[in-house]
């Protein structure tokens, strides 16, 4: 790291040439050993540096030793898939309709082309389109949830 | 601003503590299938190496490590439970779908954190769209419970109030000082860690951290200005 112990900055509380950064440094312990040495002597001959400095200690410390409520082990039960899981379900998908609307395309054909007579036709017909319509109007439902829907990731 | 609370001796993240003494799983404790070795001892990146590789103890081990963290980082940037829980279950389930892009050599917690805060990014963004502000105003601590670990009642009291009002402020801060300060200050990240979750140049990492540190003590002496009868 450069020295940057001279560099003038505003704010330094000092009003002196000080990067006042290597006070957060010097606190972190993330300074060389050269920047170490010129922040320490420097709070050795600087009262407002040393306060803000002290400061600085006192709320990195407060920070550090607050501790948060964490869920029980019994909340994470939930294993997250693995991707391997989650694209062979989707491929899976895939196929399962692709399948199903081609045969579904293959049977409305044959009732087509048969020998029903036209009422028997539009009954078969009527009948399937109103499964079919609940089904779309079910499946647009099902994937317009998804997105927020955090337990499709999840294993029960 | 008077800051006086006693300094106590080098802290460490609750997280850090208490990783691998939870409640261990028949799977997890199962010598590794892949390795043949005893998973317990084993570091993130073996797990997550035999993880890639389908050992499902190891994955299992992985995601009880990781989650535990995950929560607690996006607790802290998400300040409200529930939120956290959907960030963590999030960022788990894109973690363990991108463990192939993690580089050899890296350390993994980053890589995760990384992805947390992304999530936490996400949902605050949303959030943002449907309600003007994400933290209540009249609840600055968004629900979350702080728990108070220090033995002598006096010190623990000045202790907890102070970081009760560093908690409040925090909240008041820029979405890009409060991160800063929660991977430095709360989940005690180096510099190098740091960079790689926000993606930014290690050499900018202490003068942003700074900036962050000035304007939480500047929120700080504002709030003891606005309390004062």
């Amino acid at each position: 790291m450069t020295d940057r112990t001279q560099h003038p900055t505003a704010s330094a509380p000092c009003g002196r040439r000080f990067a006042e950064e290597l006070l957060s440094g010097y606190l972190d312990g993330a300074l060389t050993q050269g920047d170490r040495q010129r922040v320490r002597l420097h709070l050795e001959d600087c009262p407002d540096c040393r306060a803000r400095f002290q400061e600085m200690t006192t709320l990195r410390e407060a920070t550090m030793t607050t501790r948060f409520a964490i869920p029980a082990d019994d909340q994470w039960d939930e294993t997250p898939r693995g991707a391997l899981s989650l694209w062979s379900r989707r491929l899976g998908w895939a196929l399962v309709v692709t399948w199903a609307a081609g045969l579904a395309c293959f049977l409305l054909w044959q009732i087509a082309a048969g020998p029903e007579s036209l009422l028997e036709k539009t009954v078969i017909f009527g009948g399937i389109l109103g499964v079919v319509l609940l089904f779309i109007s079910v499946l647009s439902d099902r994937l317009r949830a998804i997105p927020t829907d955090r337990y499709t990731q999840v294993h029960k | 601003m008077t800051l006086d609370t006693p300094i106590v001796g080098p802290a460490r993240d609750a997280e850090k503590k208490t990783r691998g003494r939870g409640k261990a799983s028949p799977t997890a404790t199962a010598p590794s299938v892949a390795a043949g070795v005893d998973l317990e001892e084993a570091t993130d990146r073996q797990l997550v190496t035999w993880t890639r590789r389908g050992d499902l103890a190891a994955g299992d081990l992985l995601a009880r490590r990781c989650r535990r963290p995950a929560y607690l980082l996006a607790l802290q940037l998400m300040r409200n439970p529930d939120d956290a829980m959907d960030v963590a279950q999030d960022a788990m389930l894109r973690f363990f779908s991108t463990l192939d892009r993690i580089d050899k050599g890296r350390p993994v917690r980053p890589w995760l954190y990384a992805i947390v805060r992304n999530r936490a990014r996400d949902l605050m963004r949303r959030r943002q769209v449907r309600r003007h502000d994400p933290i209540a105003a009249d609840d600055p601590e968004g629900g979350v419970e702080l728990v108070s670990a220090a033995p002598r009642p006096d010190a623990d009291a000045e202790r907890a109030e102070l970081q009760r009002r560093v908690w409040s402020a925090l909240a008041r801060l820029s979405e890009g000082h409060r991160e800063i300060l929660v991977l430095r200050d709360y989940q005690d990240l180096s510099y190098e860690e740091i960079a790689t979750v926000l993606k930014i140049p290690m050499g900018t990492v202490m003068s942003r951290l700074h900036r962050a540190r000035k304007a939480l003590r500047d929120q700080l002496i504002g709030d003891e200005g606005t309390s004062a009868p």
